[in-house]
């Protein structure tokens, strides 16, 4: 949580049409520091700029509005700053990072509780991991948001393996009530499970967050081995030739 | 209830037209469990599948008669599930039951809060 007296405030550089794993650069990092528990980021959009590659990226009709300059600024504490920096620089590839010295005067009044947890080695190829699984219901939400989709964000945003949601179709859980889809009924709170691999470090230093999402629900643990593990970004020759 | 440790997952697979006594086995497997409250099951329809009678199970768009696979997913203590596996032994009668161990994590209802 913010307070008042001496903080850091990081501003990132990125262009608009840059992309991290399928979606847009900005809101990916934006995410990140949302799910890390940063107290606020602005995204702000420039109207014309250049950047280390002298491309001059502007309005102007003729040149169909490519790729403008996206500032990303927050204000957090140093220690903080420190700590989401080494993921930071990953994520802005080729953008440009600026830290200054701030004062805070006045910290905004809430701050989000989820906190952020030191950066652990992600899943390798092979090997020893733990498959999760989490079950709520379909209507459940947090901030707004479904929360099956908020926890998939949130892990995507602390660099959780994979995650998949499940729909089921029949149900019951912790409160008793029966969830079940209805043909005539648009408003079914049907079961949603998450399964989510990863190590087992990574998973549990995910849990304070995850605690702090799930009000209702269950959370399990099993042991699973890890077989295969591969995306396409590493290995692009195999993909086309699975393509063929 | 209360539910934590260590504890056993049982997936029961089979297809969405068996059925118990003239209902929908899945729904039979749902009733029974709440009647030994065990502490939660969930149902999946899955899209595509195969089992012990090698026949491929796919819900077809244009016909009413889809045989998806389904799994019945249930997550209590190991007594509780010892409780219902004779029952589960008896009802289906086609399909495969696997049992696991998990670790409960959180298990967390609030009482009415969920309109």
């Amino acid at each position: 949580m913010l307070t008042a007296g001496p903080a850091k405030k990081v501003i990132l550089y990125v262009g608009e049409d840059h992309q991290y794993h399928g979606q847009s650069l900005y809101s990916a990092i934006l995410n990140f520091l949302f799910y890390r528990g940063i107290s606020g980021a602005s995204v702000i959009r420039g109207i014309a700029g250049f950047g280390a590659d002298h491309h001059l990226h502007t309005m102007r009709i003729e040149r169909l509005t490519e790729n403008l300059p996206i500032k990303i600024e927050f204000v957090e504490s140093a220690e903080k700053v420190e700590e989401l920096l080494p993921k930071l620089s990953e994520l802005v590839g080729s953008g440009l990072i600026e830290i200054q010295d701030t004062t805070v005067v006045k910290p905004s009044e809430e701050s989000a509780k989820t906190s952020a947890k030191p950066v652990t080695p992600s899943l390798r190829s092979e090997g020893k991991a733990k498959l999760m699984r989490i079950f709520v219901g379909e209507n459940d939400r947090w901030h707004d948001m479904p929360l099956y989709r908020a926890l998939l964000e949130s892990m995507r945003a602390n660099d959780i393996a994979g995650a998949t949601v499940y729909q089921g179709i029949l149900g019951y859980g912790a409160n008793r009530r029966i969830h079940k889809e209805t043909t005539l009924n648009l408003s079914h709170d049907r079961p949603m499970m998450l399964s989510v691999v990863d190590s087992e470090e990574k998973l549990r230093a995910y849990f304070p967050i995850l605690d702090g999402m799930v009000e209702q629900g269950l959370v399990v643990l099993s042991d699973a081995d890890v077989i295969k593990y591969t995306h396409s970004l590493t290995n692009p020759e195999k993909k086309k030739e699975a393509q063929k | 209830m209360k539910l934590e440790g260590t504890a056993k997952m049982l997936r029961i697979h089979f297809g969405e037209d068996d059925k118990w006594k003239d209902k929908p086995l899945y729904r039979a497997i749902v009733e029974k469990c709440r009647e030994l409250d065990i502490a939660g099951a969930t149902v999946f329809r899955g899209i595509e599948g195969y089992g012990a009678s090698t026949l491929i199970r796919r819900p077809h768009h244009l016909s009413f008669s889809h045989d998806a696979p389904l799994m019945v997913s249930v997550i209590d203590s190991e007594e509780q599930i010892q409780k219902l596996l004779p029952f589960l032994d008896e009802m289906v009668a086609e399909g495969l039951i696997a049992m696991s161990n998990v670790e409960v994590i959180k298990y967390v209802h609030q009482d009415g809060k969920r309109s």
